[in-house]
C-alpha cells in the first residue's frame, strides 16, 4: 500500500495542481512530481488503495449475494449509468452517483462518471492505438473542425515514452493506418480466430484482424505482474496487470515524495488573475463539510475527464473571460464526440466441435480502418472511416435458453460448451461539429449547490453512413468467411455509450478557433493545461486514452521546460 | 467480451426482458391438499412459490448432477426478485407470467401447473417452445431485431442463470478455474472432459 500523503490543509500552496486522477491525471501526477513539482491532486471521491481497495477482485458469482445483481436502490443509484449493461454489483462501488450528480440531457447522452482516486482509470477497456497521420491530418483534408496544431512526428516519442512504462501488449504489423506501439508480446488469438483471419485476410486484401493491442502485461514489467487470464479488471487487478493510475502512475508519483492527493475535493473553478494574465490557483468545496477552500499553484492542469474539466472552465468566469476560462473562440463546450458503438455482426462458425481454450482472455481481435487511408480506399459516401473489435467464444447459458428443450437430457447437455460464436462490432470516428455542445445549468444544481451540465448532442449524417457501411462490411465478411447463422445489427446507441466522449476544449493552430494550443496550454492563460479528452480536435476511430497519455506527458514536460524558463 | 466485464446473465435485471403477456385471469386458491413448500416465499406468494419450486424441477429435475431444487434456485429466484423490484401493488411481469400459466394449465388440464403429472407439464413447456427466442448477445446486449421474449423464455433463462451460477455447479459439475494464469487458444476439448468453464 502506498500510504498516500492526504494531508493537504496545512500547505495551500504547490508548485503544480492536478485536477482529476484518471489516466490523464495521474499521468499528469508521475510526470510533475518527477520533475520535482510539489504536487497536488485534487480528487473528487475517495483515496482508492491498489489492491487494499478492490473489494470484489476476487469474488465468484455465488460470493455475492445476488450473484452480482443489483437491488432495486442500486439500480436507482445508477439510473442513468445501468443503461451502459456494464454495471453489477462487481463494479458498482466505481460508479458515480447518478442521482447526487444530475446532468441534464437535450437528446439522449450516456455520461458514464467514476468519481474516485483513479476514476475510469479502473474500468476502462484497455484497448491501445496510436494515432497515426491519417488521423491528424483529416480536419485539415476534408476541412471539418480545425487542423490539429500537432502531427504523429509530434507524438511518436511521446507514445513511445508512456507505452514503456504503461506496458503495451500487440504483434508488430507495419500497417500506416495503425503504427506499432512499443510492445510487449502480443496475446494469442484462439483456434477460430486465426480460421476467421486466414479468411477474411485472403477475401479481402488490405484488411487485417490482428489481436487486440491492450495496456495488458504480458510479462511482468516495471514491478507490475502478468495478467492471470481471470478476466476481472474492471473490479481492480490484484496483480497490477492491467494499466491504472491506481496501479501505475499514483505509485510512482507517490515515490518522489513530491505527491499530496487531496480526496473529497471538487475543484468548481480555476482561478485566474487579470493582472498578470495567468492562472493563481483553483477553488475547491469539500465533498464531505462543503466548505470552500483556495489552493495555490505556478501550474494547474486540468484532466477531470473532458466534460468535467469543461464544466470547471465553464464555471471559471473573470473580467477576462467573462464566457469561461481561454473562451476567447465561443467553442468551450463545442465540438463533442464519441465513437459510435455495437454496430456490425455475429455469427456461428462450424467445424470447431472438439475444440476448446483455457483462460479467460481480456481482450479479442481488432480489424484495423480500411476506408479512406489512401487513393484506392476512398469511399463517395462518407470521410473518415471505423475498425472493428470482436472475437471468438463458445456460447453459454443464453445460448441454453433457446434450446427447445427441457429436463434430464437438457441440463446434462448444460455441461458442454455451446456453439462457438464470432463477432465483429464497429467503432466509428465522429466529427466535430459546433452544435454538438454542452453548457452550464444553474436551475438544477448538484448535491453541494453547485449548477450541472446540459448536454445536447447527436449523431450526424456522416456517422449514420459510416455505421451503415460497417454493419453492411461486416455481414459480408462474415458470410465470405462461411460463418453460420448470421446476424447484422446497429443497436443506434446515442453518444455516450462509446463512453469516449472528448473534444469540448479542442486544440488548434487559432486562439480565434480554438481552446488550447499544441501544448495543451489554454488560450489566454498559459499556465493552465488541459490534456483530459476534452482537448481533442478530432475524435479518429480508435480508443483515445493512448493520446491522452502521451498528450499528457508531453505537455507536463512542456510546462516544466516553460516554469524553467520563467515564461509561465 | 473484450471491451468490457460483462454480466450478461443480468442483463434482465435491468428491466424490459421480463415481457407481460397480453391477458391477466385471476385464478382460484390452491386446493387443501396443497403439499408443504418447505420455505417461507418473501417475495412470491405460497401459490406462486410452487409454480417457481415445480417449473424448477420439470426444467432442471435431480439426475446423477444436482438438479435446480438441489442448488436452491427456486429460493434464489425468490430473493432476487424481493432485492431488485421496486414494492408496487401491481403485479410483476413475472407474477402475471405465472398466473397466465397457470391459467393455461387450468384451460387444458384442469389443474394449475403444480399439482400437474410430469407429461402434463412436459405438453405445457413445448407449447411453450413454440415462442420467439433470444437473438444473439454481443457484450451482454442483445443484437439484431429481438422480438418480445414471453414469460416462459424469460423465466427459463433466470432459471439456468440460477443454476449455472450457483456454487455447487460452478465448482463441482462445470470446470471451474478462479486463475487460470495462462491463456491457451486451441485446447482439445476432450482435455477438460467435455465440459465448459464455469467462470
Amino acid at each position: 500500500m502506498a500510504n498516500y500523503n492526504i494531508d493537504a490543509d496545512k500547505a495551500l500552496t504547490y508548485d503544480a495542481i492536478v485536477v482529476g486522477s484518471g489516466i490523464s491525471g495521474g499521468w499528469a501526477a508521475k510526470e510533475l512530481a518527477e520533475k520535482g513539482l510539489k504536487t497536488l491532486v485534487l480528487e473528487r471521491g475517495r483515496i482508492v488503495e491498489h489492491v487494499a481497495d478492490y473489494p470484489t477482485m476476487n469474488l465468484d458469482p455465488w460470493d455475492m449475494e445476488l450473484r452480482g445483481g443489483l437491488t432495486a436502490e442500486e439500480q436507482d443509484k445508477h439510473y442513468k449509468s445501468i443503461r451502459s449493461g456494464f454495471i453489477g454489483k462487481d463494479t458498482e462501488h466505481f460508479h458515480a452517483n447518478d442521482r447526487e450528480n444530475p446532468y441534464t440531457e437535450v437528446k439522449p447522452f450516456l455520461w458514464i462518471r467514476a468519481h474516485q482516486m483513479g476514476g475510469r482509470s479502473i474500468l476502462w477497456g484497455k484497448q491501445t492505438y496510436r494515432w497515426s497521420d491519417i488521423d491528424f491530418e483529416a480536419n485539415a483534408k476534408d476541412g471539418h473542425g480545425v487542423d490539429w496544431p500537432i502531427r504523429y512526428r509530434d507524438i511518436a516519442p511521446w507514445y513511445s515514452y508512456v507505452e514503456k512504462f504503461a506496458g503495451i501488449s500487440g504483434s508488430k504489423e507495419g500497417l500506416k493506418q495503425l503504427p506499432d506501439s512499443e510492445f510487449l508480446p502480443p496475446m494469442e488469438m484462439n483456434v477460430v480466430e486465426k480460421a476467421v483471419k486466414e479468411r477474411i485476410e485472403k477475401n479481402y486484401p488490405g484488411r487485417n484482424m490482428i489481436i487486440g493491442r491492450c495496456a495488458h502485461l504480458t510479462v511482468p514489467h516495471n514491478g507490475r505482474g502478468q495478467c492471470q487470464y481471470r478476466n476481472r479488471c474492471s473490479r481492480g487487478c490484484p496483480y497490477g496487470a492491467y494499466f491504472s493510475s491506481n496501479a501505475a502512475t499514483l505509485p510512482a508519483a507517490h515515490k518522489t515524495g513530491n505527491l499530496t492527493i487531496r480526496p473529497f475535493s471538487i475543484v468548481q473553478e480555476v482561478l485566474y488573475d487579470d493582472a498578470k494574465g495567468k492562472a493563481t490557483g483553483v477553488r475547491i468545496i469539500d465533498a464531505e463539510t462543503s466548505e470552500a477552500i483556495d489552493y495555490k499553484a505556478r501550474v494547474v492542469f486540468l484532466c477531470a475527464s473532458a466534460l468535467s474539466s469543461t464544466q470547471i472552465m465553464l464555471n471559471s468566469k473573470s473580467n477576462r473571460f467573462e464566457n469561461g476560462l481561454g473562451n476567447d473562440s465561443g467553442e468551450l463546450g463545442h465540438n463533442l464526440m464519441d465513437h459510435t458503438y455495437r454496430v456490425g455482426a455475429t455469427g456461428t462458425v462450424d467445424g470447431f466441435d472438439d475444440r476448446y481454450y483455457k483462460g479467460r482472455r481480456p481482450n479479442g481481435i481488432y480489424i484495423p480502418r480500411y476506408w479512406n487511408i489512401d487513393k484506392e480506399s476512398q469511399s463517395d459516401k462518407f470521410v473518415r472511416g471505423f475498425g472493428y473489435q470482436g472475437g471468438a467464444g463458445r456460447g453459454g447459458a443464453r445460448e441454453a435458453a433457446n434450446q427447445p428443450e427441457y429436463g434430464a437430457t437438457f441440463k446434462d447437455n448444460l455441461v458442454k460448451p455451446g456453439p462457438w460464436e464470432f463477432f465483429i462490432t464497429g467503432f466509428s470516428e465522429s466529427l466535430p461539429r459546433h452544435e454538438n455542445k454542452v453548457y452550464l445549468n444553474t436551475d438544477v444544481t448538484d448535491k453541494w449547490g453547485q449548477p450541472t451540465l446540459t448536454i445536447d448532442a447527436e449523431w450526424g449524417p456522416n456517422e449514420h453512413a459510416l455505421n451503415q457501411q460497417a454493419q453492411e462490411d461486416a455481414v459480408e465478411m462474415l458470410e465470405r468467411a462461411g460463418l453460420q447463422n448470421i446476424v447484422g445489427f446497429n443497436n443506434k446507441h446515442e453518444m455516450g455509450y462509446g463512453i469516449h466522449e472528448m473534444g469540448t476544449a479542442r486544440m488548434g493552430r487559432d486562439p480565434k478557433t480554438s481552446v488550447l494550443n499544441g501544448f495543451n496550454q489554454v488560450h489566454g492563460a498559459p499556465n493552465v493545461f488541459v490534456t483530459d479528452g476534452a482537448c481533442m480536435t478530432s475524435s479518429a476511430c480508435v480508443n483515445p486514452s493512448l493520446t491522452y497519455m502521451a498528450l499528457t506527458a508531453r505537455a507536463a514536460d512542456h510546462a516544466v521546460r516553460e516554469l524553467n524558463k520563467q515564461n509561465i | 467480451m473484450n471491451r468490457r466485464d460483462v454480466l450478461r446473465s443480468i442483463s434482465y435485471l435491468a428491466g424490459g426482458a421480463v415481457v407481460a403477456p397480453s391477458v391477466l385471469t385471476l385464478i382460484q386458491g390452491c386446493a387443501p391438499s396443497e403439499p408443504e413448500l418447505g420455505w417461507a416465499p418473501e417475495y412470491f406468494t405460497e401459490d406462486e412459490a410452487r409454480f417457481v419450486t415445480s417449473y424448477v424441477d420439470t426444467l432442471l429435475p435431480r439426475t446423477d448432477t444436482p438438479g435446480g431444487l438441489d442448488v436452491g434456485v427456486d429460493r434464489f429466484i425468490d430473493k432476487v426478485m424481493a432485492a431488485t423490484t421496486v414494492k408496487s401493488d401491481e403485479p410483476s411481469p413475472i407474477q402475471e407470467g405465472i398466473r397466465q400459466f397457470d391459467t393455461d394449465a387450468e384451460t387444458r388440464f384442469g389443474k394449475v401447473f403444480h399439482a400437474l403429472e410430469a407429461d402434463q407439464r412436459g405438453e405445457l413447456f413445448s407449447e411453450a417452445e413454440k415462442s420467439p427466442r433470444y437473438q444473439p448477445a454481443v457484450w451482454g446486449t442483445a443484437v439484431g431485431e429481438q422480438p418480445p421474449i414471453g414469460f416462459y423464455r424469460s423465466f427459463k433463462s433466470m432459471v439456468l442463470w440460477g443454476y449455472l451460477s450457483s456454487e455447487k455447479v460452478g465448482t463441482e459439475v462445470l470446470n471451474y478455474d478462479p486463475v487460470p494464469g495462462e491463456y491457451d487458444g486451441d485446447i482439445a476439448l476432450s482435455s477438460v472432459g467435455g465440459k465448459a468453464w464455469s467462470l
